[in-house]
């Protein structure tokens, strides 16, 4: 099953590779990992897309928990939670296409960025589900050039706040 | 903001406030930190350190203070091992000082070994000059990025006025939890850094200390102890299955107290050797791969399985679905979360530290008055020891090595510290040696790795200078670390190395003969040219002895070990000799092959396991 962790870390020289090498080293998988400041620079967030069992999932969390660095971690994936991927698509669009893919972009909530036709950026923030679809929506009346995204973050539907412990 | 120093400190360090190098204040922390002896080899970028070393020692020695002496081994990874051989003697930290890139990487497979089977050292290491990182820099190494795989921590210290603090943390690191390496990485223009010490503070780690708080707090709740104590009445044939993790956490008087409360026998790993007296009424020896055949039977037979410390190695459990199949129950007590479920699915788990939840059970079951049921138990245990005891060729004209230990253990009688490599030798020492306590038995486990032994006994003399230490070694694992016999005699350590020559790598050999139809490829050594003997002597062993025939074993074997000083000992023996009993890998205990000369139970064929499993 997939799971989206939430992981809060010690913003320290190597904590990220520390957290990407014990995936590559137990031999998990990551499908998507993204990462930046908090409030508190001294701390980052990280979330992290992963396929397993549950008995798998528990090791993950596990092991996460054994690195020095991690201040804490929330696997969101049962609880009610929210999740957002940004991807910036560039494409190719004929010249008769523009007027429809921009009008496709702007209905599905996507904004144009740069609409030169063989350089054309468009943005969108959705979920992952939306996000494929509207991939494959453009790739058929547009050629892809090239597909960037986030990877998946995630909140919590709630008023807890992953724990920020000052030392 | 950097380091949190207590506001109520009692009594300020002597030295806070004093302007000093980045080096000194590495020492003081070691100074601080009680450290006993520091293993370590120089090089260009851990010089200012090593300089601070002699300052320290030079002033010490004019004040009448306690010195700390550096202990200087042929190659880095001797020293690794040497402090790994110190902190599994006595539970505290060892520490090795090295220089930067082959210095450091040299050390990357002792740091291994402590981190597979969670044994505390700091390794400090130099690093090039700040601006110089990232550059190719002469003897540089991406330290953080090869340490971070395979320690515990590793820090590289970029903010000189964090050097201290994190000194300290690092100690804080490696012996609380489960214990384990930790690395500092520290550049050579840090350690000449001139700043204020502190003489006090640590680094913020406020995830990893809520954690160990927590893990300090836990309690084993009356309710838990009650199922534990539900599941052990209904049991018939209870059994602890006793790890490293006993060892390591001090808690093998807990463990015995527990077991002999409740007359519960005790199997033990090769790390939990030592956790129970060998020679104890319900002590039942070691289990797995190549553990005695009534410990497997045992394991078999038990109805609930009671694992403290211990993980359920492949080397225990090959075969998980098939691993005490008789068991209805299992319960495991560890001090790390990610061991329960991790192989084996348990009905009973509690994680905190295990003295106090050993004593928190004790006293729950003497409390409720538990009495079990487990005469006819004892019986039928009492009956395998008796039919499947340890046996081998007592009548060869070779000289078999089981013999040459059964000696060594006769005249130190469980009480002298061994160490070894790794293979046959290894096995056979954990087979027919006693160890009456705890961290007598010094042993690469999890790990595996050759050339541990000399090492590992050099830490363990320093750290008990009156204690008999015994190396026993393999040919071919005491040459990966060879250099180090002229360690033993530089410091004059009166260990006893003995070396149990089969000409080759004798464990390869046992496998390549059971799956591989005998080709011997690469582990027959004996067309080598080594002279061991005169190796020895070159290195300065006054007592250097080759054991060739079997009517000197006693006699000769007595006088080695008796030699005041350094002592060398080659054993010849038969080379053929296998270690029995053997669970091949990927296989059950049923399938357990034991030899000549220890009675089986099964039938059993030897089917080779598919490669996959072949390790």
């Amino acid at each position: 099953m997939r799971h989206i962790i939430a992981i809060l870390m010690q913003n320290e020289a190597g904590a990220l590779s520390r957290v990407a090498g014990m995936f590559a080293t137990r031999g998990y998988n990551i499908e998507s990992l993204s990462v930046a400041a908090t409030q508190d620079p001294t701390v980052s967030r990280l979330t992290l897309v992963t396929e397993g069992s549950d008995a798998v999932i528990q090791q993950i969390v596990n092991q996460l928990y054994k690195l020095v660095d991690v201040v804490s971690i929330e696997d969101m994936t049962t609880g009610e939670h929210l999740e957002r991927e940004l991807i910036l698509l560039k494409l190719k669009v004929r010249l008769e296409q523009v007027d429809s893919v921009r009008g496709y972009v702007v209905r599905t909530g996507g904004r144009v960025l740069d609409p030169a036709p063989d350089g054309f950026i468009v943005e969108l923030t959705a979920s992952e589900a939306e996000i494929n679809a509207f991939t494959a929506d453009l790739a058929r009346s547009a050629e892809l050039l090239e597909v960037v995204r986030s990877g998946a973050l995630g909140i919590e539907r709630n008023a807890r706040q992953l724990r920020m412990v000052r030392a | 903001m950097i380091t949190t120093v207590p506001e109520t400190t009692h009594r300020a360090h002597p030295l806070a406030g004093q302007k000093m190098s980045g080096a000194r204040m590495i020492m003081q922390v070691l100074a601080d930190e009680g450290v006993e002896a520091i293993f370590g080899y120089s090089g260009g970028a851990i010089l200012p350190t090593y300089d601070a070393v002699f300052l320290y020692n030079e002033e010490q020695q004019r004040a009448g203070g306690r010195q700390i002496p550096l202990i200087v081994p042929a190659n880095e990874q001797g020293a690794g091992f040497m402090a790994a051989g110190f902190a599994r003697a006595t539970g505290r930290v060892g520490v090795c000082l090295v220089t930067s890139g082959p210095g450091a990487t040299n050390t990357v497979t002792p740091v291994r070994d402590c981190m597979a089977d969670s044994v505390p050292i700091v390794v400090i290491s130099g690093q090039v000059a700040r601006a110089a990182i990232g550059t190719d820099a002469f003897q540089e190494a991406p330290v953080t990025a090869i340490m971070g795989s395979v320690a515990k921590h590793v820090f590289l210290v970029t903010d000189p006025d964090r050097l201290e603090a994190t000194m300290r943390t690092a100690f804080e690191l490696a012996r609380t939890g489960r214990p384990g390496p930790v690395v500092v990485d520290v550049p050579k223009d840090v350690q000449n850094w001139e700043g204020l010490f502190r003489g006090a503070g640590t680094l913020p780690i406020p995830g990893y200390r809520r954690r160990m708080q927590a893990l300090a707090e836990r309690r084993l709740e009356p309710r838990a102890a009650e199922r534990f104590f539900k599941m052990l009445g209904e049991s018939r044939r209870p059994l602890i299955y006793a790890g490293g993790g006993v060892i390591h956490g001090d808690a093998s008087a807990e463990l015995v107290a527990f077991a002999t409360a409740f007359d519960i026998p005790v199997v033990t790993t090769l790390m939990g050797i030592g956790a129970i007296d060998t020679t104890h009424r319900l002590a039942m020896r070691m289990l797995g791969m190549h553990g005695a055949a009534f410990a497997n039977y045992a394991v078999d037979d038990c109805d609930f399985l009671i694992a403290v410390g211990a993980r359920f190695d492949d080397r225990v459990a090959g075969v998980p679905a098939k691993f005490a199949r008789g068991a209805r129950r299992i319960a495991q007590l560890d001090i790390d979360d990610a061991e329960i479920n991790k192989v084996k699915r348990t009905h009973w788990s509690h994680v905190g530290l295990l003295p106090e939840a050993l004593s928190a059970l004790t006293a729950h079951g003497r409390r409720a008055g538990f009495r079990g049921e487990f005469d006819s138990w004892h019986a039928h245990l009492g009956e395998l020891k008796r039919r499947h005891a340890m046996n081998y060729d007592r009548d060869s004209a070779l000289i078999q090595p089981y013999y040459v230990i059964e000696q060594i253990n006769r005249l130190t009688g469980g009480e002298a510290i061994i160490t070894t490599g790794v293979g046959q030798h290894q096995m056979w020492a954990a087979q027919y040696s006693d160890f009456r306590r705890p961290r007598l038995w010094l042993t690469s486990g999890s790990m595996g790795t050759m050339g541990f032994g000399l090492p590992a006994a050099i830490g363990a003399q320093f750290a008990h200078p009156d204690k008999l230490v015994v190396d026993i070694d393999g040919d071919s694992s005491i040459r990966m670390n060879l250099g180090e016999l002229e360690t033993v005699t530089t410091y004059e350590l009166p260990i006893k190395v003995v070396v149990l020559n089969n000409c080759g790598d004798g464990m390869v050999k046992q496998w390549q003969k059971l799956f591989f139809k005998g080709r011997l490829s690469a582990s027959d050594r004996s067309l080598h040219k080594k002279d061991f003997i005169r190796a020895a002597e070159a290195d300065g062993f006054r007592y250097a002895v080759r054991l060739e025939r079997k009517a000197d074993v006693p006699r000769v074997i007595e006088e080695f070990l008796r030699f005041k000083g350094p002592a060398f000992l080659e054993v010849m023996i038969d080379p053929d000799a296998g270690v029995y009993p053997m669970v091949g890998p990927g296989q059950t205990y049923e399938e357990m092959i034991t030899g000549e000369f220890i009675a089986s139970r099964h039938k059993v064929h030897i089917t080779p396991p598919g490669p996959s499993e072949m390790f």
